[in-house]
């Protein structure tokens, strides 16, 4: 065990964990915030995705002690009352249907478009493709992905 | 209050079967238990189905549990239409588990509207007299000088209004009538109008708490190793090291139970995390004793079902005219097998329960769709009095059928039977598809005959699968699968019909998922009439019209669970999938299309799927486009609708591209999303949904968008020329790209 300060959505937290456990349990079960899914813990389903500097990460890879001093943003942190254009396209569309991995649609999604404002369609395919819905809103994904692209590039 | 209670087994078979049909007659339920004059007239209850307070909000409670098909939004709709409320101040709150008669909360078999539409309805005519009452008696008018509008009632005499939340205190003063007239279909003014998910901005912010997410004070985690082999036991377990492991708080295992779920013998690491609970797991040594049945597999199953086709089935389920009469030879018929393997439900949240055990109270939490049964099994099988076992439902990530099981409730109070605290167990992946309740596997056997006109004067299908009602009850009498056309209910007109059925002995634990039977039926039916069309030199299209259009409805089954097979609107939305993807126009070179139909009978509703393929290479295809055209009566949510179907397309893509479990040595050989691969974001076609304008009674649609995606596709590669008959297709080498 040991004590790590980490900065979620712009707060600061000092949690008590094993250096190796995962932020994912960290943001889970340590700090209570549950926006960040877990879908299978290896690597495979991108539920678990938040970013941290910017970059969309898998928080189920990532041990906690190699979080310190990095910002790390999680759904709850896009906004809280649906302002950031990625959640607008998502209610515009009405992607969900369970809804449980669209945290991690819409986090990914953040970090391909904070790296890269006009990605091209081979882009975005390849980075949403990681990302496994089993309600199968692929096909509203793919119209939020474009409305949101379209949003972030008009209002700059 | 009068219930018609259903007999829990009933419920199964109805739920496999037939659809609930009998669960109809549930009369609206209690008032009594709701204060309806607090003394400060905070709110108006008139039932347990909704309530207003004094700023005009309405709470709608939903009983049936939401996972994705939209039931939290579809149902308000249906209350707060009838209510004439204002949307814009509606709040959806699961109904607490308890507060409605058993059977309210069942969600399964795609029934939900079916069963809830009428006496939702009422509930909101209820409240709404209630109100216009308060209000006319305010006026000093008579009640029929009243209407009501968007969360008002109004005078019609001088055109005043009345919020509803200035009503509360009066309303609930009311008794509550015994009988309301409902509203003409004419004057819906939310039905049948898009509305967004009703937690949609809480699941777009991060904030709807699946089971997964609830905690409870003082809750430790649990992560389970379960016997390989189902029937073995545990001999001994190790956990030297594993204690060493920072969070472990204990060890705990408990036994095997059998039917009707089936729970593994399971050692659990109880820890305060729940990565600490699974890296201490890894370190566990345990010796099982797998039992004698620990070397079967899929392999050897399907040359079982192989082996046994020819044979008369076990269970002889349809019978029409004499095929034993007719002239059958290699000249006039064919016979082509089809099959299709074991399949899990994989939702993205993995199975996990939270269970507290106190004394002899029990509580719980998490996701259920059948709760009352489980609470049922939970009782016979732990003392528990009913009153002492609290349950509190919660949404769910994901069902398809998954939590109508609940091996995995009785896991975690074998757990928290042995600790002081609340705990959580969760899967991870690999028990996620592993100790699932597969699909069963199956296959068919088909064959039919024409004379000498071309038309077709025989059909004849056996089934074999690994039956899910010998999971859930060995004893049972009659183990088959054959609804989705597979008995009395085959649609197409053919004057000779025989149909059977055959269990073979597996040992994994099966169950239903998603479109169930329908879907595995549905499967041989549609493709094997397509390769008699095409064996005949006809256009499918026409072909399967030739048998459908003005056929008269028929019934399957008798008695107050009778349903009502109608070729022709089976007919109907093949006719409008065809349509929209232009069957009778000229295609592009090396663009096939397929079609399927068919109807989901016990939940009332028809879909047709047309597939257009585009040949790349020999077995090498891309899908251009999927056309979906449906009938589900009235719709409540055409948006619900839309996503139900658009996602089904994707579910039942994965089923027929990739989608297969596996067992060796009586073990799944999947362990996770990379071997038990999910339909992805860029292989999703492009999809179009239609629908039939209908003011037919609201059917189910969570499942009807599934059963002929596969058959539609395997029929634009026969189109093509090639004619897959096992799912997934790329056990016959076929390859697609994006
Ligand atoms: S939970 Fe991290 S990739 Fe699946
Ligand atoms: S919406 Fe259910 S898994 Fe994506």
């Amino acid at each position: 065990m040991a004590s790590y300060s980490i900065t979620v959505n712009n707060k600061k937290f000092t949690v008590d964990a094993d250096p190796a456990m995962p932020l994912l349990w960290v943001l889970r079960d340590i700090l209570d915030l549950t926006g960040t899914k877990y879908g299978c813990g290896v690597n495979d389903c991108g539920a678990c995705t938040v970013l941290i500097n910017g970059s969309a990460r898998r928080s189920c890879q990532i041990a906690i002690a190699s979080c310190v001093e990095q910002q790390i943003t999680t759904v709850e942190g896009l906004s809280e009352d649906l302002t950031h254009p990625i959640q607008k396209a998502w209610e515009k569309v009405g992607v969900p249907q369970c809804g449980y991995c669209q945290s991690g649609q819409m986090m990914v999604l953040a970090g391909l478009l904070n790296k890269n404002k006009k990605p091209t369609e081979q882009q975005v395919n390849e980075v949403m493709s990681a990302n496994l819905c089993r309600c199968g809103t692929y096909h509203r994904i793919r119209q939020a992905v474009h409305l949101a692209i379209e949003e972030i590039n008009s209002t700059n | 209050m009068k219930i018609v209670s259903v007999d829990r087994r009933q419920f199964i078979k109805v739920t496999s079967l037939s659809g609930a049909g009998l669960m109809i007659g549930i009369l609206l339920p209690g008032i009594k238990s709701f204060a309806q004059n607090t003394p400060d007239c905070e709110f108006f209850q008139p039932n347990a189905f909704l309530r207003i307070d004094k700023k005009g909000d309405v709470t709608i409670f939903v009983a049936r549990q939401e996972m994705g098909q939209g039931v939290n939004t579809s149902l308000p709709i249906i209350v707060a239409d009838e209510m004439d409320a204002d949307w814009k101040k509606v709040k959806v709150e699961i109904a607490p588990y308890g507060t409605l008669p058993e059977g309210s909360h069942d969600t399964g078999g795609s029934q939900s509207i079916l069963l809830d539409y009428t006496q939702l309805r009422k509930a909101g005519a209820i409240a709404k007299a209630m109100l216009i009452a308060a209000a006319a008696a305010k006026w000093k008018i008579k009640p029929e000088q009243c209407a009501a509008d968007n969360g008002s009632v109004v005078n019609t005499i001088n055109m005043l209004t009345i919020p509803y939340a200035e009503l509360v205190c009066e309303a609930a003063a009311l008794p509550v009538p015994a009988e309301v007239s409902l509203k003409s279909p004419k004057d819906f003014k939310l039905i049948g109008k898009e509305q967004k998910k009703s937690n949609l901005k809480d699941i777009l912010t991060g904030k709807a708490k699946y089971g997964i997410d609830i905690k409870i004070p003082g809750m430790v985690y649990a992560s389970v190793e379960r016997c390989p082999v189902l029937g073995g036991k545990l001999i001994s377990v190790d956990d030297t090291e594993a204690k060493k492991v920072a969070g472990f708080i204990k060890l705990v295992t408990y036994e095997g139970t059998g039917s009707p779920m089936q729970v593994r013998p399971g050692v659990a690491v109880v820890a305060t995390n729940y990565w600490s609970a699974m890296e201490a797991r890894k370190l566990l040594k345990i010796k099982w004793d797998e039992g004698s049945k620990n070397k079967e597999s899929t392999e050897q199953l399907f040359k079982n079902f192989e082996a046994r086709a020819t044979s008369a089935p076990a269970f002889e389920k349809y019978k029409k005219g004499d095929i034993s009469k007719l002239k059958i030879t290699s000249l006039n018929s064919i016979i082509s097998n089809y099959s299709a393997p074991f399949l899990a439900h994989a939702t993205m949240e993995p199975i996990n329960f939270i269970a507290e055990v106190k004394g002899d109270k029990c509580e719980l939490w998490g996701g259920l769709q059948l709760p009352d049964w489980t609470v049922g099994e939970i009782i016979k099988q732990f003392g528990f009095k009913k009153e002492n076992i609290k349950v509190n439902l919660a949404l769910i990530g994901g069902g398809f059928g998954r939590r109508l099981h609940f091996e995995f409730a009785i896991e975690t109070i074998n757990i928290a039977k042995q600790l002081d605290k609340p705990v959580k167990m969760i899967c991870d992946r690999t028990d996620d598809i592993r100790f699932d309740n597969f699909r069963p596997a199956n296959y068919h056997r088909m064959q039919a005959s024409w004379d000498t006109n071309g038309k077709l004067q025989s059909w004849d299908h056996h089934l074999q699968t690994t039956s899910i009602a010998i999971t859930h009850d060995p004893a049972t009498k009659d183990p088959s699968e054959n609804l989705g056309g597979a008995m009395e209910d085959f649609y197409y007109d053919v004057p000779n019909v025989h149909t059977g059925y055959t269990h073979q002995d597996f040992n994994i634990t099966r169950g239903w998922l998603r479109s169930v039977e329908i879907c595995v039926n549905v499967f041989p039916i549609e493709c094997f009439v397509d390769e008699v069309a095409l064996k005949l030199k006809k256009d499918p299209y026409q072909f399967r019209l030739s048998m459908l259009e003005g056929r008269e409805m028929f019934k399957v089954g008798e008695g107050p669970g009778a349903m009502k097979q109608y070729p022709q609107r089976i007919a109907d939305v093949l006719k409008l999938a065809a349509e929209k993807i232009g069957y009778d126009q000229p295609r592009m070179k090396n663009h096939f299309i397929g079609l399927a139909t068919h109807s989901f009978i016990f939940a009332k509703s028809y879909a047709a799927h047309a597939i257009e393929i585009e040949i790349l290479a020999p077995k090498k295809f891309r899908i251009k486009r999927v056309v979906a055209a449906i009938d589900c009566g009235l719709v409540i949510n055409p948006d619900g609708l839309r996503n139900q179907m658009e996602g089904g397309i994707a579910f039942a893509l994965q089923q027929a591209l990739k989608g297969e479990i596996t067992i060796q040595n009586s073990r799944v050989a999947e362990d996770g999303f990379s071997t038990y691969e999910l339909l992805t974001y860029e292989e999703m076609p492009p999809v179009e949904i239609y629908t039939i304008n209908s003011t037919e009674e609201p059917g189910g649609v969570g499942e009807v968008g599934l059963p002929t995606v596969a058959p539609a596709l395997c029929n634009a590669l026969a189109a093509a020329g090639y004619r897959p008959r096992t799912l997934p297709i790329r056990k016959e080498g076929f390859q697609w790209v994006v």
